[in-house]
Formats: C-alpha cells, structure tokens, sequence
C-alpha cells in the first residue's frame, strides 16, 4: 500500500501535545506531505483503531554524521563484524534519491544507510547532528546525504574557536556575532555549539582541564565565562531558532555541578540549552565518593523557563565516548588503557574517540544511570528536559524504546535497579523510590513535541494543519520497549515508510539549516586571517557560499 | 576554435597529485588545455598536465555510444559469478559512493587503492586507536617535529612549506627557526636534509627503538651503556619528544609493504605517538598519496563501517583487509572486475592481474588501459574536469573545482551503470 498524495490515518488514540490533543481518537490527514485539517471522504485511508499515533520522533541530540563520528565507525570493525544489517527489501519505485537500497554495519556507530533505515523504524523522522567541526562540515553533509529518511540539520561547534577568541579578547562582540553567522552558514549548520568552551583549545596547548569558568584560556580576556557569555547572546540576538546548545566544562568529573550550576547562572535570564545534562550532575570529589546532584540540577532548571536541557542518559551496555571533549576523551583512554582517537582539528575544536562499557556491576555506571532517570523524574516541565543518550555516547539511540519503558513502568525500573552496583546510590533520590511513571502524552513531548519547540521547528513535532505529515503510529503492547521498538506504520513527509513494522520505503531526507545577516565586513578580515593561519582556502571552507559572494563550490 | 582565445585563471583549485591536496593553485586555460600553473609543485604539474584526455568509448573492441556500453556492462557485471569492484584514483567522493552502492547491489568484492599501499597503518590504527591532528595543526603548534624515516620532498613535495616546519604558525611564529627539526634515517628510508639533529637506526633496529621510546614515554626510561648504543639514542630521541610543547611524528604511511614487519613498525608509531601524550602533546602525522585515495576510506567507511577491502557477497558487507584486490585476483576467485577511476593509479600487482579477467574500466584514460578491458568509457579527472569532494590526507574534505568543461562525467556515468544495474536486476527479481 502506498499513500499516493493523500491518506486520512482513521481513528488512532492521538497523542499531539502541542495542539493539546492527549490521547483522544480522532483522524490524521495528510496531503502533499502535509498535515491538513480535512480530505473528501474518497482519499486512501490507514485503519489505525487502537493504536497510538504520534507525530515522528525528534533527537535534538545525536552524533551521526560529521569527522569525529567516521573516525569512531573506523575503529570499531569489532562490532560491525558482529552487526551486519542487509539491506532493507523497498517497495520500488518510490524510493527516488537513492538506485537502491544498501546494506551496512550496526553496532553503537551505524554506517549512514543504516543509520537512516534504523532510526525510520523507531518511528524518528528527524535527528540533529550535535558536534560538526566547521572545517570537516563538508564531510557532514555528504554523510547525511547517504543517510536516508530522516531530516537533519547540525549544530556547529564555536567554543574553542581561535578567531572567536580574538574578538572576545578585542571586545568585538559585533564581529562575533558577525563570525558566528557567517560560520553557520559557512557550515550549513542549525545552531551554535559548545563544547567544554576553552577546555579542547587548552588540551592542545597541554594543559588537561580548566581551571575554572573566570580561568583565562590563553588571553586574560577570554575564559569560560566569557565565551558562554558571548555566545549565548550571539544566538539570542541572531534570533536563531535554536539558542546555544551547551556541554559545560568537567564532563564527567565528580563535582562538576558546581560547574554546572555556575554555567547556568553565567547565561542567566537568556535563552540557553544544556544538553546530556546527566554527564554535568555528579556531586563529590575526584578520589572520594560521587552521587547524584540530579536534584540540584533540575530544581535550578524548574525555577528558569529560559533554559532547557536533554538527558544524556546512560543506558547499561555498550557505547562509544565521541567527542569534541578531546580533553574528557585522553582521560578516559588514560584510566580505561582502551584505544583511543584523538584529532586536534586546527583552529576550531578537537576530537576524542573511545569505545567504553556501562556496566551495572560498575559504581559509577549505576551511578549514572541513576542520574538520568532521576533528571526525568524530578523536571517539572517534560517540554524542557527531552530523551536523548547522546548517542552513541550513553548508548546507541536503538536503546530509547527500553529507556521510554523505564520512565513509563516504574516496575521495569525497580526491577533493573536492584541488580545495578549500590555503592554510590545511597541517599539518591530514585533509590528512595520515584513513583513517578511518564504517561504516553509525556512521551511524546520529550520525544517530539518538546525538542521541536526547543529547536523553534514550526512544522514539526506536532500533527496540526500545516505540520510535515511525519507521523508515527504504535500498536499497543504491554511490552512498552517492544511497542517503541516496532512501530506499525512510520509516515515521513508524507510517504508510508514503514508498514506492518517493515521499513519499505526510503525516500531521502530534507537539510534543516539556518541563514542569519551578518555584515559583510567580517569577510575582509577572515580572508586576512585565513591567509596567514589556515591551510584551507578562504574560497574553500564554506559547504557553499555564506551570502552571495560567489565562491564555494565551483 | 581560435588558437589566440584569451587566457583565463581559475583560482584554489584543490590539487590530487599527492595527500597533500594543496588548495591555492591557481590552474591557467586557453581554449581547452591547461597552459600553466601557479603554486603546484612538480607532482602536482605532473598531474595536471595539459588536461588533455581521450575521449573514447569502447564496448567488445569496437567504438560504441556511452548508453550502448553502460548497457554492455551492465550484461556483463549482472552475469558475473563473482565480480570484483576496484576504486581507483581520480575520483570524488560521490563517485566513490555510487561505486561502493554498486558493489553492494552486486554482492561483490570491493577493493580501493589503500589496501595495497597502506594497509598496514589503517590495521593499527584499528587495533590501538591514534593520536593525530589536521595538518594545520601541525603547523600552527609543532615546536618539535620528527621526520621518521621519510624526506616528504619527494612524494609529497609542499609538505615542508605548507605544512611544517618551513612555515610560521599560530603558536610558532618564527616558522622554522621555532621548531627543533630531528631527522631520523632508517635504513635506506633517509629524512630531510635541513634538519636540526640526526640519528640513524638499522631496519632491524627501527621497532626495538620505538618501543624504547614508548617505553621513555611511560616512564621507564632504559640508558645505554655507549653513546652509540641502539638504548642510547632512543632514550636521546624520547626525550627530545618529551621535553616538546607539541611534538609531530611525520611517516610515510604509503611505505608499509605487507610484511609483517611493516606492521609491527606502523603499531609501534601509532602507539608510541599516544604514550607521548602522557607527559606532553604528541601527534602522528601519517603521509598518503594522492588521487583522493584517503576519500575511497572514509566513503567506504561510512558507508559500510570499514576502511578497506569488503565483500558483499552475503549482501553484507564483510570485512576482508588481508584479502585485497590482488589476492582475490590471484586466486582465480574473480570473473568480471569493474574498475573505477584512473588505470594509471592501480598497483602494478593488481594491475597485471587484470588481464586475466573481463574488465569493465570506467575513468580518465580508460581506454589506453593496458589490460585489454571488455568495456572502457573515458571520463574527465575528479578536480580538473569534474567538481565534487576530495579528502586531505589527514581527511580534512576539501572542495575540488574543475578547470576544464567537456569530458564526460565520470560520476554521471557510474551513477547511470548504477541506475541501469538496479533496474535490470529489478526486471530479474519481477
């Protein structure tokens, strides 16, 4: 069955959370890819009685496509020998981007097919790119052109940025913003970056971790502080649809909500996103014990509706740690003694690479699983702490329908609690017993309508008049993560993509980027710098020409 | 056309003719020939040349349309027993992309450049990870760099003056006189000339003074007991590593035959490289040729998760690193070979093995291939006549732009063989 230019989805259990709708049957209808309010009683229709209806999932976090995540897939032969994925059997025909479907590797760092075919079955339309180096964003786009179905758009990193630096130690702050929108659209990216901001440029210098968010990295003028500063109101006053997306200093590290709390008061009464805050919430010290500041963290967040978070829950199994942390990653390597990546990418920003295991016989493990779920349970408000893993950092995204079942079944997860290492997880807050379950409407808020209002996407994670016709539709099962993992039908722009729990379609995706002003006298000064300090051509670095200067791609 | 046609200049134009992929030369034109170059080096002119290139289509000895030949090839790779798809050099990425999708449909073997040449490196790099950084790293910090048994003039001639040490960088502002040069001979493998320091080690020397250095680099420090001994001038070399701010470790990755010597030495680098980072920051610097052979990996790897050499022919693609293109010729296994890209770039090996096969050859020069191919379509070269994607040797992706108009397109060829493939298998399967 194909669904022509329209289909009316009838009588589902409906869950659209920014329309308001919780669970009340009603028809969806689609024509031209999109939502529309109403259809002549002739159109095709897809008998959904009983089962639930979504609009598609949205990862706002994700690591893909980009450099550091093909330097990951190339270490990893291990696991793709052990997870080879046939290709998908396409109904033809309509299947136009691509001659044919292809087969790939799975494991915790998917090939792009496969990448694409897997997050279509779990019922996700659309997935960001969370940690593009500029200088490899060519790289980025080609990747996610082999990567089918989805929609995608990435965040481009600026915190350990050389020239960035130089404004905000001359006190340019108008040059920033110039530079920052410049770069986006250099990159083709959705949004501005973070990343341990002066932490990677001083892990190329030798120096192992900031001394603190007022610690200069190199300049006096610049730290920390002062690039989250300079950043966030760079976003803010671009007006870009997605604010600063920030990973805070000290990942990792026991006692890094000091830090955490610290950034977050920095960026005060400004729109902000701190993203896998789970990795950003541990009390304690380095050699003493650790434990939850989940409470701490999320009551900060409860109290500011300027700022946002995603999880970044780690789920119990196998990872793969990548990175622009490169600093977090040599630590790792260092008291793990697993292999390593490391890149340092000039002028911008790092990259770190190493496989790792969360074992639930492990403390910390415990600990940090912990953590996520408590970050869950205790925010007030679902629409401004999503799911994510990271992935593939806490796990691979084919975890989410088990994590959607933890946060739904409070059985599962007591269940799962008692066998994980208890040494940390005295006095946390899960432990003393969250009650709380996540009901379907939740769900999909932090799965979908929560990420689309945080990344300002106006035509998706919801399923009114006007929205892209991503819908996503589960047959219910008591089986929660079997429910998530296998939705029944996956509609993308309007074309069936998975029926009857096959994946028979795969159209490709559209690129979701940004296009801010900038005035045009940045360039003259770039060009000057990219003489004297790049190896690229200034001509060379943009995907495609910024504004219309004729140069990118011949 | 008029002889006198002015001139015109295309400017930062990415150059393939080694990993380098210098960026800022300017390619000058008249009618529809390359009269000269500004910033290429010798191999990089080389590589350019005038742009002139044949033009023909072959299909079973005689001229034939590109649609009859793509359908020719078509027949024969879908009659294949076991087909064998060859990457080889001048291609873009896309075009790589749309030959790794072929090879997948097929379910045959696929093999690229890399296999033969650097094989050795790309397996320890799998086994132990590395420490690395783009090339303009290495010029903007190395305050020590160590040439390790290879002089980059010859096959990678800009290295030095693009790169590092001959240039000025960020944190290395008085360019050469910044940086401690060390040379290190191995064997017969000499370094550069203009080098601050220089020491010399046997080839049977080479990996027990890696390892000694690793071993400095850990901390455990072995002293000879004569300034000439092997423990002697490894502890000498680490320590100079040691004592650097940022130090660059430059070797030839295109070096390592397949012994297993070369192995063991590319292990011992990579690992070495690493251990540095304990007191210090060190970073591998991993020379590659041209052709945008380091694209073929990173396609290929994100494509199907692996660098080098894979099978398709379970319909998944299998990993088979030690089973290259030469190899799976050798064996008999292989009835149809489809090659892409530039004959001029195979292996010697691979190469006089294709004679015993049916070959389907699609790229520039194709069809003054020297193995008798069944099928040749002459193309244009991915950066002179063709645009599209290249990576760096250090996998930065760089833009390529076409000087010249009016070859045949090799990516629009390989895309239409694809397209033909599918929909012949298609008509099979209904």
């Amino acid at each position: 069955m194909t669904t022509g230019d329209r289909l009316r989805i009838t009588g589902g259990t409906v869950y659209d959370p920014a329309n308001g709708i919780d669970g009340d049957e009603r028809d969806i209808c689609i024509e031209n890819g999109r939502i529309v309010a109403t259809l002549p009683s002739d159109a095709p229709r897809l008998e959904a009685r009983g089962m639930v209806v979504m609009p598609g999932g949205i990862d706002m976090h994700t690591h893909v496509a980009a450099t550091s995540v093909n330097q990951a897939r190339r270490l990893l032969p291990e696991e793709h020998t052990a997870d080879a994925v046939r290709a998908p059997t396409l109904d033809d025909g309509q299947s136009s981007a691509h001659s044919g479907a292809r087969s790939g590797t799975g494991g915790t760092v998917p090939s792009t097919f496969s990448t694409g075919y897997r997050y279509a079955g779990l019922g996700y339309t659309t997935v960001f790119e969370a940690a593009v180096a500029p200088l490899g964003a060519r790289e980025t786009h080609a990747e996610l052109d082999d990567t089918p179905i989805v929609d995608a758009g990435c965040y481009i990193l600026m915190g350990n940025n050389d020239y960035l630096f130089r404004q905000i130690a001359a006190g340019e702050t108008g040059r920033a913003r110039d530079y920052a929108a410049w770069l986006l659209r250099a990159a083709q990216g959705y949004a501005i970056k973070i990343v341990n901001p002066g932490g990677v440029a001083l892990w190329k210098r030798g120096v192992r971790e900031v001394g603190g968010l007022d610690a200069p990295v190199g300049d006096p003028r610049v730290t920390p502080r002062a690039i989250l500063e300079t950043l966030t109101t760079v976003a803010n006053e671009l007006r870009l649809p997605h604010p600063v997306h920030i990973h805070c200093n000290q990942l990792g590290q026991p006692g890094n909500v000091t830090t955490t709390l610290e950034s977050m008061r920095t960026v005060d009464g400004q729109r902000a996103h701190f993203t896998h805050l789970q990795f950003h919430s541990y009390s304690g010290e380095r050699g003493g014990k650790w434990s939850s500041a989940a409470r701490e963290v999320v009551e900060y967040l409860n109290g500011h509706p300027e700022l946002s978070g995603d999880v970044g829950q780690v789920m119990l199994g196998p990872a793969t740690t990548v990175t622009a942390d490169a600093a977090v990653e040599y630590l790792l390597y260092a008291s793990t003694g697993r292999k390593w990546v490391n890149v340092d990418v000039e002028l911008e920003t790092g990259c770190g690479v190493v496989p790792y295991e969360y074992r639930d016989k492990a403390a910390v493990s415990a600990l940090q699983w912990v953590i996520g779920l408590e970050l869950f349970l205790l925010s007030e408000d679902p629409w401004r702490m999503v799911l994510s893993t990271d992935h593939p950092n806490g796990g691979s995204f084919l975890a989410y329908p088990r994590l959607i079942q933890l946060l739904m079944d409070r059985g599962a997860r007591d269940e799962q609690l008692k066998r994980v290492n208890q040494s940390l997880l005295a006095g946390s807050a899960l432990a003393d017993g969250l009650s709380r379950e996540y009901t379907l409407g939740e769900i999909a808020i932090i799965t979908r309508a929560g990420p689309a209002r945080l990344l300002g996407l106006t035509t998706k994670g919801h399923l009114g008049p006007g929205a892209d016709a991503d819908v996503t539709i589960y047959a219910h099962d008591a089986d929660l993560a079997a429910m998530f993992a296998t939705p029944r039908y996956v509609i993308k722009g309007g074309v069936l993509v998975v029926e009857e729990g096959q994946l028979r379609r795969a159209p490709a995706g559209q690129r979701i980027a940004v296009q801010p002003e900038y005035d045009r006298a940045v360039e003259r000064d770039l060009r000057r710098y990219f003489d004297r300090y790049s190896t690229v051509s200034f001509d060379n670095y943009p995907v495609s020409a910024p504004l219309d200067t004729g140069v990118g791609e011949a | 056309m008029n002889k006198d046609a002015p001139a015109r200049t295309v400017e930062h134009v990415t150059c393939l003719g080694c990993g380098c992929a210098c960026d800022d030369i300017a390619v000058t034109v008249r009618n529809t020939r390359i009269v000269g170059t500004r910033n290429a080096c010798p191999l990089g002119r080389d590589w350019f040349g005038d742009g002139q290139l044949p033009s023909r289509v072959i299909a079973h000895g005689s001229d034939a349309s590109v649609e009859q030949a793509i359908g020719n090839a078509a027949s024969t790779l879908l009659g294949a027993r076991r087909a064998l798809v060859y990457l080889a050099g001048d291609l873009s990425c896309e075009t790589q992309g749309v030959g790794v999708g072929i090879a997948d449909q097929l379910h045959a073997s696929l093999d690229t450049l890399t296999t033969a040449t650097a094989r050795s490196g790309i397996l320890a790099a799998q086994r132990r990870g590395r420490a690395t950084a783009t090339l303009g790293e290495v010029r903007n910090r190395a305050d020590t760099l160590l040439f390790w048994g290879v002089d980059p003039a010859r096959r990678y001639p800009r290295y030095t003056t693009r790169y590092a040490p001959d240039v000025e960088g960020l944190f290395v502002p008085d360019g050469r006189s910044g940086r401690l040069v060390i040379g290190v001979d191995v064997g017969e493998s000499a370094a550069p000339a203009d080098v601050n320091e220089r020491v010399r080690f046997s080839d049977g020397e080479e990996v027990a003074a890696l390892t000694l250095m690793r071993a400095a680099a850990l901390g455990r420090p072995t002293e000879g007991t004569s300034p000439d001994d092997l423990a002697t001038r490894a502890l000498g070399l680490a320590r100079r590593l040691m004592a650097a701010r940022y130090a660059v470790i430059v070797h030839d990755g295109e070096s390592s035959s397949t012994s297993a010597h070369a192995s063991v030495r590319a292990e011992a680098l990579v690992t070495l490289a690493q251990a540095l980072n304990r007191g210090t920051r060190c970073a591998l610097s991993t020379l590659r040729g041209g052709n945008n052979r380091s694209g073929a990996d990173a396609v290929l790897t994100w494509q199907t998760g692996y660098p080098l050499a894979v099978d398709f022919a379970r319909g998944v693609p299998r990993y088979r690193p030690a089973e290259g293109a030469g190899a799976l010729l050798e064996s008999g296994a292989i009835d149809v070979a489809l090659v892409l890209g530039a004959a001029a770039t195979i292996p010697p090996a691979v190469a006089s093995m294709l004679a015993h096969v049916t070959t389907i050859i699609i790229g520039p020069r194709a069809s003054e291939s020297g193995f008798a191919p069944d099928v040749a379509i002459d193309t244009g070269v991915a950066g002179i006549h063709e645009g599209g994607i290249a990576m760096r040797m250090d996998e930065v992706p760089l833009p390529l732009r076409p000087s010249l108009a009016g070859a045949t397109d090799a990516l629009r060829v390989v895309t239409a063989l694809a397209q033909r493939l599918h929909i012949r298998a298609s008509e099979h399967a209904a």
